[in-house]
């Protein structure tokens, strides 16, 4: 899960705090390096883990614990505080009508996704429909209609099409019906300008109430700049993190949030489309610090 | 000579740099300390400061972890007996059937033909994707039902490629990860079964620090020969080159370059020390 080894790790150093009242510069240091290790081994981008680690430096040195903490509690709470500002709230997703478009690199996960929160929505009451944009994947319109079945949700699709923007219109409008319309689109990265543009036409189609980028767990140091296109491009009002039955920590995706200005809306755990889970911060911080 | 002390500066810097282009933790740790011990008390040449030192010490210590056990890929097929089988690994989405589909035509360029074989029985849309790329490239491609035993499909496609003199068989699997038991065991299986003459892991060259994880336990259910590294095209970095051929000892093969059937390249070890050490030239 993400971030775990962090809480581990962490807890280790902040025990041997215990029983102090004040912290001296090299018990700050030594949890301020467990913490940028940490980090760095969740792949969150080097330079947002230098400056999350410069503020918990600098506050722990800094500001006066309140009477009575000690120094572990003051430390904890610090971090605490800052690993919440970070992380956010969890995207707000109202149950009401929606369009929600899916963006992402190539085998990030985004036709699964599409499908869990087809699935998601509808065991909360909603009608969802999946539309399937990419005409450029072999097999792409079959895997999406497959998972749709799965997901027991309406499905658009058009697999003689080769025109994305049309096939959105189009789906759209077939699915007029559905509360909740999903728009899947091809993998793209931040390097691909034709692909970037296709994407951006999309948009202006579709106009969503939500984009969603869907990002590998596993993702490392490029998440940043991967992040920064899709925003520039788009606008990234949440981020998903897949593949989190793996080891992979998922780090990228805070960069991802720290770059969008946006937040964690779900978390993918496998392959069925029951694998999905609203993102909670209060809950996973708490968890992450062993609180 | 060189202080240790001196040293901790630009290894310093170094540690950073590998870090930021995604080289594991542990493998750059281990860069970095083999390192140290190579150049405290080294004499320094004359008219380099300690950063040329270490910085030439560093290439020659990459150069010497990603050109790990090259060897003629080519020439290696092409000397084999035939049908040649070679079972491509490796965790979700990372680009498998599309490397599968851009071998066929690259052995196809090298006067060889191929025939192609669904064992990833698993995944929706997965037996359309690949007879669509077979398709597109005019390749005969073996598949069974969803949910049938993987490794039946491979031997099937072996049986074929024997019978109709086909010279290498191109295996496909599902995509699973490391921490599944049972995918693994089931992964363990196929090449106890098919016995292939060739694995080939694929990765993606975006992937960050997990990328030693699942390089090792894909190595251990079903020794690797080689790895391919897709998506090179969306990362300028590749670090996790690294990672992986220092955790496995086994060679990078292929990059993939692209979503084109053309887009893959030769691994070249060289090119990318230069890339991951900034003289792109
Ligand atoms: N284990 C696991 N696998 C997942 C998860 N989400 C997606 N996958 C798998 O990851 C692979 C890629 O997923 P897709 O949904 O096809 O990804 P995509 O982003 O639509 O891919 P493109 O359309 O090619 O860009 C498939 O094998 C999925 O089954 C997850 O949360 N856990
Ligand atoms: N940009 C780029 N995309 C690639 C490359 N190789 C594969 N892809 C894309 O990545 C996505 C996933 O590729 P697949 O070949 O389906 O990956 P896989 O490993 O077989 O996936 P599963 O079978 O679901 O585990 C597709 O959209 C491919 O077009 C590459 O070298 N560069
Ligand atoms: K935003
Ligand atoms: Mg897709
Ligand atoms: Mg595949």
């Amino acid at each position: 899960m993400v971030l775990d080894d962090l809480g581990s790790s962490l807890r280790g150093t902040l025990n041997r705090l215990q029983g102090k009242t004040r912290l001296d510069a090299d018990d700050v240091e030594e949890v301020v390096r467990e913490i940028q290790r940490s980090l760095i081994q969740a792949d969150v981008e080097i330079s947002l883990v230098m400056d999350l680690s410069d503020r918990i430096e600098d506050r722990a040195l800094n500001e006066e614990p309140p009477g009575g903490t000690t120094a572990r509690d003051f430390v904890l709470r610090i971090v605490y505080e800052e690993m919440v500002d970070l992380v956010g709230e969890s995207t707000d997703l109202p149950l009401e009508s929606q369009t929600i478009l899916l963006a992402g690199l190539q085998g990030s996960g985004k036709t699964t996704t599409a499908a869990k929160m087809a699935w998601w929505f509808s065991k909360k009451g909603l009608r969802p429909a999946v539309i399937q944009t990419d005409t450029f994947r072999p097999g792409a319109y079959d895997q999406s209609k497959q998972m749709a079945e799965r997901a027991e949700v309406t499905f658009y699709g058009d697999p003689d099409s080769d025109d994305p923007v049309e096939i959105a219109r189009e789906g759209l409008e077939a699915a007029d019906e559905a509360e909740v319309k999903i728009v899947d689109t091809a993998g793209r990265h931040a390097l691909e300008d034709d692909l970037i543009d296709e994407i951006r036409a999309i948009d202006d189609v579709v106009q969503p109430d939500r984009s969603l980028l869907v990002m590998d767990a596993a993702i490392g140091q490029g998440a940043k700049d991967q992040a920064r296109r899709f925003e520039d491009a788009i606008g990234i009002d949440g981020v998903v993190i897949t593949k989190l039955d793996g080891t992979a920590k998922g780090g990228g995706a805070l960069t991802a949030v720290n770059e969008t200005d946006s937040s964690i809306a779900f978390l993918g755990t496998g392959e069925t489309v029951q694998d999905v889970e609203r993102f909670e911060p209060n809950g996973f911080i708490s968890r992450l610090l062993g609180m | 000579l060189i202080e240790a002390a001196e040293l901790e500066g630009p290894l310093f810097e170094l540690e950073m740099a590998l870090l930021e282009s995604d080289v594991e933790m542990t493998v750059t740790e281990a860069i970095l300390d083999r390192l140290r011990e190579e150049l405290t008390g080294a004499t320094r040449a004359q008219v380099k400061g300690t950063g040329t030192v270490v910085e030439e010490a560093l290439a020659e210590s990459l150069r010497e972890v990603i050109s790990v056990g090259q060897f003629d890929f080519d020439q290696r097929i092409a000397e084999a007996d035939k049908p040649v089988t070679i079972v491509f690994t490796g965790v979700n989405g990372v680009g498998k059937t599309t490397s599968i589909a851009k071998l066929a035509r690259y052995f196809e360029e090298r006067g060889l033909s191929t025939v192609l074989a669904n064992g990833d029985t698993y995944r929706a849309g997965a037996n359309q994707q690949l007879a669509e790329h077979a398709e597109n490239l005019g390749k005969k491609v073996i598949a069974h039902d969803q949910g049938s035993d993987p490794a039946a499909v491979l031997y099937d496609a072996v049986e074929y490629a024997e019978a109709n003199d086909i010279d290498v068989v191109l295996g496909d699997t599902a995509g699973r990860l490391h921490t599944s038991n049972d995918l693994m065991a089931q992964l363990e299986k196929i090449d106890r079964v098919v016995d292939p003459d060739m694995t080939i892991f694929v990765d993606e060259a975006v992937a960050g620090q997990d990328a030693t994880n699942r390089a090792r336990e894909f190595d251990d259910a079903a020794t690797i020969d080689g790895t391919i590294l897709a998506k090179a095209d969306a990362d300028s970095q590749g670090g996790a080159a690294i990672s992986i051929a220092h955790v496995t000892g086994k060679p990078i093969l292929f990059l993939g370059t692209g979503q084109g059937y053309d887009d893959i390249e030769r691994f070249e070890p060289d090119v990318l020390v230069d890339r991951l050490l900034g003289d792109d030239d």
